[in-house]
């Protein structure tokens, strides 16, 4: 597992090597990426011309697909790792540069919708997950890494959380397996249910954000229903992960009580060391927007500047699901995380359809 | 970088000077300057 999902460690010293390592495994992702998008055209050009009736599949679908194909069939060298591994950088650049797509007004109105489900996502989340893992009898802070992962955000909450409670390399793993195979299978799966519910954007998009746990294929799941509904999935997705300072804090203290993590000495520190600085990106670019800065045109080119990052964060996220890996890891947290995410997935429906009553999304 | 931040990328690496969230706020902030002034005149998607 820790092949397909570790990056490569930097090694101090060489910084113009270090960088350049990353330029092969960056243009493969480009590559699949736009390969992606060829594929979206030509394929439904293709259908048009012969007046096939054939869903459209978006460059997103294609660019993990193909991601998908080459992770489980090829032995991938060594050579792209450093470059694969930067998915992460490009979500994050997308997700900033996203900002410049919101009125301030939307974030304020959707933002502050989806800080009272987020708040009701996680409370439920946990309970649920600390209540299937103690009924699984899997380790007391396995259970709380996999309870952290599913309520916040994934892979990220889980390795701030592995520090925080002193929780073993292993259980770690194990929880970013669970939470990496149960988000690839999200992606096949919100938004076939939510196309058979004719979810409308907003409310998909919000559901995405709420129910699919790690970033990338939050913002993956809500991009694969409609370019709309992916802007609101990072709305809320990225509420969600501003969260995750409160929740791993609370881990923190409760382990630390019980001995077996460090005592934590300042709050404050603490949560701003955890929280997700590139929120405020997203913010200020939204602000920015706001008070006029950009152009119109100007905003647009920014708006695509993001979705080319998201792009290669597409490619990456098919590049780095390696299905051989996961299914090594065992059973019952694999059960425990499923079990739960269902039924997260239902919960989180039920409240976009209760907050689309309300408020009409 | 800290190492248990929550921009910590999967298994933190010690000796980086920023984080992931930094270089990704720095090289938004440039891409925003550069279609701010036109080094970009449009975008295509």
């Amino acid at each position: 597992m820790a092949s397909s999902i570790s990056l490569p460690r930097a090694e101090s010293g060489n910084s113009l090597l270090n960088a350049l390592r990353i330029v092969p495994g960056v243009l493969l992702l480009a590559g699949i990426g736009y390969a992606g998008k060829i594929l979206e055209h030509s394929v439904n050009a293709y259908a048009k011309s012969r007046h096939w009736t054939f869903p459209n599949i978006e460059y997103v679908l294609w660019a993990i697909l193909i991601g998908l194909v080459i992770s489980n069939t090829l032995a991938m060298p060594k050579l792209f790792q450093p470059g694969i591994a930067t998915y992460e950088f490009w979500l994050k650049l997308g997700i900033v540069l996203l900002g410049a797509r919101f009125v301030v007004a939307d974030v304020l109105k959707l933002g502050g919708i989806s800080l009272g489900l987020v708040v009701i996502e996680i409370t439920l989340s946990l309970a649920l997950m600390t209540l299937l893992g103690r009924l699984f009898k899997l380790k007391p802070k396995l259970t709380s890494l996999l309870a952290i992962g599913s309520a916040v955000c994934g892979v990220s909450a889980i390795i701030a959380a592995k520090g925080a409670i002193d929780a073993d390399d292993e259980d770690s793993s194990f929880a970013i397996a669970a939470i990496l195979a149960l988000g690839a299978l999200s992606l096949f799966t919100f938004p076939a249910i939510a196309h058979g519910l004719h979810m409308n954007d907003v409310s998909y998009g919000m559901w995405a954000g709420l129910g699919v746990d790690n970033t990338a294929e939050a913002v993956a799941a809500g991009a694969l229903y409609s370019d709309a509904a992916g802007k609101v999935a990072v709305l809320a997705k990225t509420t969600r992960n501003a969260m995750i300072g409160f929740v791993v804090l609370a881990y923190a203290l409760y382990w630390a009580g019980k001995g077996q993590a460090e005592i934590v000495t300042n709050k404050a520190a603490f949560l701003w060391k955890k929280f997700p600085k590139f929120v405020l990106g997203f913010l200020l670019m939204s602000l920015l927007v706001g008070f006029h800065v950009f152009s119109k045109g100007q905003v647009t080119s920014l708006g695509n500047l993001s979705k080319w990052a998201f792009l290669l964060t597409f490619a990456g996220v098919g590049l780095r699901t390696n299905l051989r890996d996961m299914s090594k890891q065992g059973l019952r947290p694999f059960i425990v995380g499923a079990l739960g995410e269902v039924l997260i997935a239902c919960l989180t429906l039920g409240l976009v359809i209760g907050a689309n009553r309300i408020w009409g999304l | 970088m800290s190492k248990d931040s929550a921009s910590t990328p999967i298994l933190p690496s010690k000796g980086r000077s920023f984080s992931l969230d930094a270089w990704a706020l720095i090289v938004a902030m440039l891409l925003a300057l550069a279609v701010k002034f036109d080094v970009f005149k449009t975008v295509p998607w």
